[in-house]
């Protein structure tokens, strides 16, 4: 295996970029539409409702995490308002959700307590009902800190971030089945240049093929972030590789060297792309991945994301539907940065915008026109007193100007701390399948 | 592989007097999923154990009540939910054109002879009759044809529901949004299921990733998991 481009010592470099700067660094976050499985089926028109994964707070509300529902439908009386939340009645650091392959069903994780919690959205979407919480994942896995979750047909891909034995970031991927019983894991591979760490995953059906990436371990994502980053073997704790594997066999088929905590993993699904995209925290920098003529799996830097000096760090992103853009955030600076990624291999920076004193997920509808962003990255690493906003923003979008469409206040609203996002329709016949298509007489006519 | 004429189901449907030309329409407009990768060769891999397949009552072609684990034991099954009339080009038509491809290809293979089954289980048991989907049967028995394809449907809703649900197979039915009545078709994430002798399911395939030449390496790599040798 070949390292495709190399930092000597990130880790000295990240610990050296993170301890010059006073403020406070952040973490990961997905969603959108775009982020969705390529098997779960999609809204291409107007999302009705958005899921926002909440952080419980104590003194707020009833300082529980809960899964929060938002009208977002402009013909609704309701839009723009909470109209749900269905509260869990304990904190156990929730980070993300993902939808299952029929859309009816959304997983969320928690980072701490290792549940997993099952919700039907498909009966009623805009009052969504806890189904089963999962409490054996640490048990049959040996993992902890259940993270993405990736509807594969029948099935649930997780990727945890940590581990039981030493709480640090060598872990693996899973699978559970759709009723949430445990199949089988996988550990992410420490030969050929591997780390063993793990984060986020992409999957490109047409090439039988997911990425995976890597960030860092409990001992580091439960502690709080000032210590962190004056801890320089914490600091060293990060990862710095990401993977290529066999879809169907589940083997690893190459390691590359992304240094600084590759996160957020994207494919374009502009038929015939065949290529994703990534970018790492700690070093500020894009990542595209794309078949060589041989047809071996390549990554490159392709660009610097604002100043590294000033560490941007940026955490979530969000590509359009076409492959031809891409929205990413950087936390410390609470600003969106629009890409435009029409050549993957040299993308432009075209518009930027500050949020709010941070900014973390940032999602978009199937046609690009309407972005949602909310703010928390983990319980322990938000900012600070009046710099640790929590909301949910709705912005148009034009191609030229992001307009603020409505904002919740999550403190205000007695909430918590706003992270992952989720659309959902009300009427579930209106889903469509993604569609990386070719036409069935071309399939009739192929010899395989 | 070589795939079978397109004329193969085209006389099936004809001789059924279904919606043949709204399912050729939807056909030709159909989005199948493209393969752009050369499979892992079968029994390389082992597939995972997913969920055990569902049970319950179901009707056979001669309108018999039977249960449906008598169709899915003792043989690698490969088994799809479909509804006579859909036309809809990612769901039951493309299941339908994988399975006669597959079909093809295993009965170029005499080892495979009894060991594989491929069962058809409507969604729709008040216009998918046993009568009915005779019709698709009598096409699977011919001369050279050794797979058994067995088309099922069930008695009625509340005796489908269970098995769907067993199966994780989602089901809606589509309304009139004017008169509030069914207008007869199902929205539904197309799934199709390969089982094992044992009855456990060991992969299910939605449309991005029912690919027939996949298919066919994995009914082959429970075949070598059984000790059958492959030429």
């Amino acid at each position: 295996m070949k390292n495709a481009m190399h930092i000597k010592n990130p880790a000295r470099k990240i610990a050296l970029t993170i301890a010059v700067s006073a403020a406070l660094a952040g973490t990961p976050a997905f969603a959108d539409e775009t982020s969705c499985s390529p098997y779960t089926p999609l809204i291409k028109g107007q999302e009705d409702l958005v899921y926002v994964w909440t952080l419980g707070v104590k003194g707020v509300g009833d300082g529980s995490d809960k899964l929060v529902t938002v009208d977002v439908n402009p013909k609704s009386k309701t839009y723009g308002k909470v109209i749900h939340k269905l509260s869990l009645g304990g904190r156990g650091e929730v980070h993300h959700v993902g939808l299952s392959d029929d859309r009816r069903y959304l997983w969320g994780g928690a980072l701490d307590s290792n549940k997993i919690y099952i919700f039907d959205i498909g009966t009623n979407p805009a009052k969504p009902k806890l189904t089963k919480t999962i409490t054996d994942f640490v048990q049959k896995t040996g993992y902890v800190g259940p993270h993405s979750f990736i509807a594969m047909p029948g099935r649930m891909l997780i990727t945890p971030l940590s581990n039981n034995k030493d709480h640090g970031g060598e872990t693996g991927v899973v699978v559970y089945n759709n009723k949430g019983d445990y199949v089988g894991h996988h550990a992410m591979p420490k030969e050929h240049g591997g780390d063993g760490y793990g984060y986020d995953a992409g999957i490109n059906p047409q090439k039988n093929v997911f990425l995976t990436s890597s960030f860092t371990g409990w001992n580091n994502y439960m502690m709080d972030l000032g210590k962190m980053v004056k801890d320089g073997e914490a600091m060293k704790r990060f990862g710095n590789t990401s993977v290529m594997w066999d879809l169907k066999t589940m083997k690893p088929l190459k390691v590359f060297q992304t240094p600084g905590a590759p996160l957020e993993v994207r494919w374009s699904w502009k038929a015939g792309d065949n290529w994703a995209v990534t970018t790492t925290a700690l070093t500020s920098k894009i990542w595209v991945y794309k078949q060589d003529a041989k047809g071996e799996w390549q990554v490159k830097d392709v660009a610097t994301i604002g100043d590294p000096a000033k560490i941007p760090l940026p955490v979530d992103i969000s590509i359009t539907a076409d492959g031809r853009g891409m929205w990413i955030n950087t936390f410390m600076d609470g600003t969106t940065r629009y890409w435009d990624m029409s050549d993957p291999m040299k993308p432009k920076e075209t518009f930027t915008k500050q949020i709010g004193s941070q900014v973390n997920m940032v999602s978009q509808s199937f046609d690009g026109k309407r972005v949602y962003f909310t703010t928390s990255l983990l319980g322990n690493w938000d900012k600070k007193g009046k710099d640790d906003e929590q909301f949910l923003k709705m912005y148009n979008w034009d191609g030229k100007d992001l307009k603020l469409a409505f904002e919740i206040d999550f403190y205000k609203a007695k909430l918590g701390r706003a992270h992952h996002m989720k659309f959902q329709a009300r009427d579930l016949s209106t889903l469509k399948p993604l569609d990386m298509a070719s036409s069935l007489p071309a399939l009739l006519a192929q010899k395989q | 592989m070589g795939f079978p004429a397109m004329s193969h189901q085209t006389r099936l449907l004809i001789r059924g007097g279904f919606f043949f030309t709204g399912w050729l329409m939807a056909c030709l407009a159909s989005a199948a999923p493209i393969m752009d990768f050369v499979p892992p060769p079968a029994g390389s891999y082992r597939l995972e154990r997913i969920q055990p397949a569902s049970e319950g009552a179901v009707l056979d072609a001669d309108g018999r009540r039977r249960r449906l684990s008598e169709f899915t034991q003792g043989r690698v099954t490969l088994l799809a939910f479909m509804y006579s009339s859909c036309a809809d080009p990612n769901g039951c038509p493309y299941a339908l054109t994988v399975m006669h491809m597959v079909k093809s290809e295993l009965e170029k293979l005499p080892e495979t002879r009894g060991r594989v089954r491929f069962v058809s289980l409507s969604f729709d048991p008040v216009r998918d009759t046993p009568q009915t989907l005779a019709l698709y049967g009598r096409d699977h028995s011919g001369a050279g044809q050794h797979l058994a394809w067995d088309f099922l449907t069930t008695r009625s809703r509340r005796e489908l529901l269970p098995i769907l649900n067993g199966f994780g197979q989602d089901v809606g039915v589509d309304i009139d949004k004017a008169t509030g009545k069914p207008v007869g078709t199902y929205s539904h994430v197309l799934k199709v299921f390969l089982i094992d002798r044992q009855r456990t399911v060991r992969e299910i395939y939605t449309t991005d990733y029912l690919l027939p030449a996949m298919v066919l390496n994995d009914i082959k790599t429970l075949l070598i998991e059984e000790g059958v040798r492959l030429k």
